[in-house]
């Protein structure tokens, strides 16, 4: 194998470990948000330190395979989007901090149902589906992560709206609404994050920028 | 794992190139030593002979004190006229070879002719002349017989000259000029032959050394009495070179001082020589330098 | 074979239509169709041996001055066919000019060099010649390192100075079209950016074809590339689009550095 292909294999590598990482860090979020459980919530702020050491290597790898192998075609666009698709799992990990910080202050509960559960195993799910489109290849998958945004949202705007209605109802609750209004934030924030690697996935693939789509009809090139 | 290798070079191997070294060292010093000896035997007989007078003077028949005025002005009128006669042709033909026949068993042909002609022995050309020349052409012994059979001596050689100079201008200078509009025509004379003419001039200073030199050739065409008029230009009256005057003497002997006369003569022959030779460097060199400085301009 | 779909706005220097190319019986190219726009850079790619400066020869019909070729199809310069057309093709190598991969100056005056071709073409007034090699040096980028100098050999400058020497000798004769022939091969990094800015400059009004064996430097000067395999044309596309999106296998396998 050259040089080249290991090095890029081993970006790809890289990534993998990084994204195994964020999951990880929603699945910690996920549990210490239900349980509450202040320990794992610690465990997810360790958790981000690791993510941003994996920022630091990953940027300077992808710097360096286009600085001494000027690549083209299909390995510019891999290592260009890996640019960007690094970031954007750093992100996730920053959002999951913020989640795993409110855990103590959104309790007791005042959302009936599991709307909260199902918001986070969604975005778990966004996120998990985004990786492994990028790490199989597959661009169908990142259409569907793509789609999977709007029932994400959907559910975000369903919980602020049951939490506007129980702050006005009961305003003791406020505090406890608030934090669960910006924890359902960062969730909606993460799901938008999945959705941007999945974008990255299908330039990758396709060579065509997946984002804003709307543009497209009157493109200037 | 794989075997490490280790290089080591042979005691033997150092010394063989040190040996080959001292051979060849001493194999040119040798050919240095055998030259100075040959011309230094040479000048040393002809040095006493050497003067003014016997440079100037008219040759005699039967006395001693003659001198060899007329044969340089032979040896060098037929050197001109055969170089001039041989020198249009030689150019022609290989500018001919090396730039317009196309490749094939055409242009093999020719080459083989021209260098069985370059091989032939003097004396094989000699008798050609005097049959044709001399006794067909009945234009006897004379300067025009001896000018025309030294100029087939000279024809192969400066074809040869000019074809191999030209091959060996580089392709990217034609192209260069292709490139920019020119001609086959405006090509050879603006690019190629200016290009070759360091190795065209070096070939006919050697040409002219080597007719210079020639005497089988004239004595069959140009014969061995010179007019007794000075200088005499004209082309029908016989013209004994400095060669043949060399070889003539030594071997009629009616002259008294024959011995003498010769070894200034072969003196006068090898000091024409080496200058020619030293010509030819200086030529060359001058002509490269001028190209390097870029005054070389057509 | 694919071209590019894009609107271009400027017109159709060279069209190539279903040409073929073959020394005696061996096919050196086949099948290429293409279209070469004025004022834009044209960058030809691909591995040794696939015909590409075979092609970019066609163009001059330089290769006729050393052998017997055989071209079928098309090539057309302003809508007039280069080798049916009734163009004279020492004409046509005066509109068509050349850059070789290997600087060759004549071994004469930096001015002499210069002055050469408009003198084949019966240039012969001092000061007329003085402006064009002045005005050619000038679009060469070489006047002001060598104004001083013009008297001196053109073969004692260095090997990017030459290389412009022989761009400013191509421009001198006034050409349309500019063929470039691997014209940095020889040179080092610094001089391969100085030609490198001068064919940008000198697009505005020239159409430029160059072949490169440096896929960089394809990426850099070029605005079309076209990808060439076993004598024929791969792929031509807008550059950014051949080295960000290429369409076709072969030419992304090329450019990544993974044929064969």
């Amino acid at each position: 194998m050259r040089l080249f292909d290991t090095e890029l294999k081993a970006l790809r590598e890289g990534i993998m470990a990084m994204a195994g990482v964020a999951e990880e860090m929603i699945e910690l979020t996920i549990q210490a948000l239900a349980e509450p459980s202040p320990a794992k919530a610690e465990q997810v702020n360790l958790l981000d330190r690791r993510m941003d050491e994996w920022e630091l290597r990953l940027d300077q790898q992808c710097i360096d395979l286009l600085a001494l192998h000027a690549p083209a075609a299909s390995d510019l666009r891999r290592i260009a989007s890996s640019l960007k698709i690094i970031p954007e799992l750093e992100r996730i990990g920053d959002h999951c901090c913020n989640i795993a910080r409110r855990v103590a202050m959104v309790h007791p509960p005042i959302l009936a149902g599991n709307d909260l559960e199902q918001l986070g195993t969604e975005t778990r799910g966004m996120v998990r589906r985004a990786v492994d489109a990028f790490v199989g290849n597959d661009a169908a998958l990142a259409h569907a992560v793509i789609l999977s945004d709007d029932s994400v949202d959907a559910l975000y705007g369903k919980i602020y709206r049951d939490l506007l209605r129980i702050m006005l109802a009961d305003p003791l609750c406020i505090e406890r609404a608030s934090h669960l209004i910006l924890v359902i934030k960062n969730w909606e924030r993460i799901a938008d994050e999945a959705t941007n690697i999945a974008e990255e996935v299908l330039f990758i693939l396709e060579g065509h920028s997946a984002k804003h789509t709307y543009l497209h009809g009157d493109s200037v090139e | 794992m794989t075997p490490v290798l280790t290089f080591r070079r042979s005691r033997t191997s150092k010394f063989v190139d040190r040996l080959m070294r001292g051979v060849l060292w001493g194999l040119a010093i040798l050919f240095v030593l055998v030259l100075v000896v040959f011309v230094g035997a040479i000048l040393k007989q002809g040095w006493p002979v050497l003067n003014l007078g016997f440079l100037t003077k008219m040759p005699e028949t039967l006395d001693a004190g003659g001198g060899i005025k007329p044969q340089i002005f032979n040896s060098l009128y037929l050197v001109v006229l055969s170089l001039g006669l041989s020198l249009p042709v030689g150019l022609g033909a290989g500018v001919y070879m090396a730039e317009y026949a196309g490749k094939g068993r055409m242009l093999n042909f020719l080459r083989l002719c021209i260098e069985t002609l370059a091989a032939t022995p003097s004396i094989v050309l000699a008798l050609f002349g005097m049959i044709v020349f001399v006794q067909a052409m009945g234009w006897s012994f004379s300067i025009r017989s001896g000018a025309l059979t030294l100029a087939l001596l000279n024809i192969p050689v400066i074809t040869r000259v000019t074809e191999v100079s030209l091959l060996a201008v580089p392709r990217e200078l034609k192209e260069a000029s292709y490139g920019l509009g020119a001609t086959k025509l405006q090509t050879i004379l603006k690019v190629t032959l200016p290009y070759a003419a360091t190795g065209i001039l070096t070939g006919l200073v050697l040409t002219a050394g080597r007719a210079f030199g020639e005497s089988a050739i004239l004595v069959f065409t140009a014969g061995t009495n010179a007019s007794a008029h000075f200088p005499d230009f004209r082309l029908t009256v016989p013209g004994e070179t400095l060669s043949v005057h060399l070889w003539y003497v030594t071997s009629d002997g009616t002259l008294p001082d024959a011995r003498e006369i010769a070894a200034g003569t072969a003196a006068v022959v090898i000091l024409v020589l080496l200058t020619l030779n030293l010509l030819v460097r200086l030529v060359d060199r001058a002509i490269r330098r001028r190209t390097r400085s870029g005054l070389f301009s057509t | 074979m694919l071209t590019p779909t894009l609107p271009e706005t400027k017109p159709i220097k060279l069209s190539v239509r279903n040409m073929a190319f073959s020394y005696g019986t061996k096919k050196v190219l086949d099948g290429l169709s293409m279209d070469i726009h004025a004022e834009r850079v044209t960058a030809i790619i691909g591995p040794s041996g696939c015909g590409k400066s075979t092609f970019l020869k066609c163009f001059n019909r330089i290769h006729e001055v050393s052998s017997t070729v055989n071209v079928s199809g098309d090539m057309l310069i302003d809508g007039v066919d280069i080798y049916r057309g009734g163009i004279d093709e020492v004409d046509l190598r005066r509109r068509v000019g050349m850059v070789f991969q290997k600087p060759n100056p004549f071994p004469k005056s930096i001015y002499e060099n210069v002055a050469f071709g408009p003198r084949l073409f019966g240039v012969t007034d001092r000061s007329s010649l003085d402006g064009i090699v002045e005005d050619a040096l000038r679009k060469a980028a070489l006047w002001d390192e060598v104004k001083d100098r013009l008297k001196e050999s053109a073969t004692g400058m260095s090997g990017g100075q030459q290389q412009r020497l022989c761009i400013a000798r191509a421009l001198a004769v006034n050409p349309e079209v500019l063929l470039m022939d691997e014209p940095c091969s020889a040179l080092d990094p610094i001089a391969t950016a100085k030609i490198e800015d001068l064919i940008t400059d000198l697009k505005e009004n020239l159409t430029i074809v160059i072949v490169t064996h440096n896929m960089q430097q394809a990426a850099r000067v070029s605005d079309y590339t076209a990808f060439f395999w076993l004598g024929r044309l791969v792929e031509m596309d807008l550059t950014e689009r051949i080295f960000t999106t290429p369409r076709v296998q072969m030419t992304e396998d090329y450019i990544t550095g993974r044929f064969g």
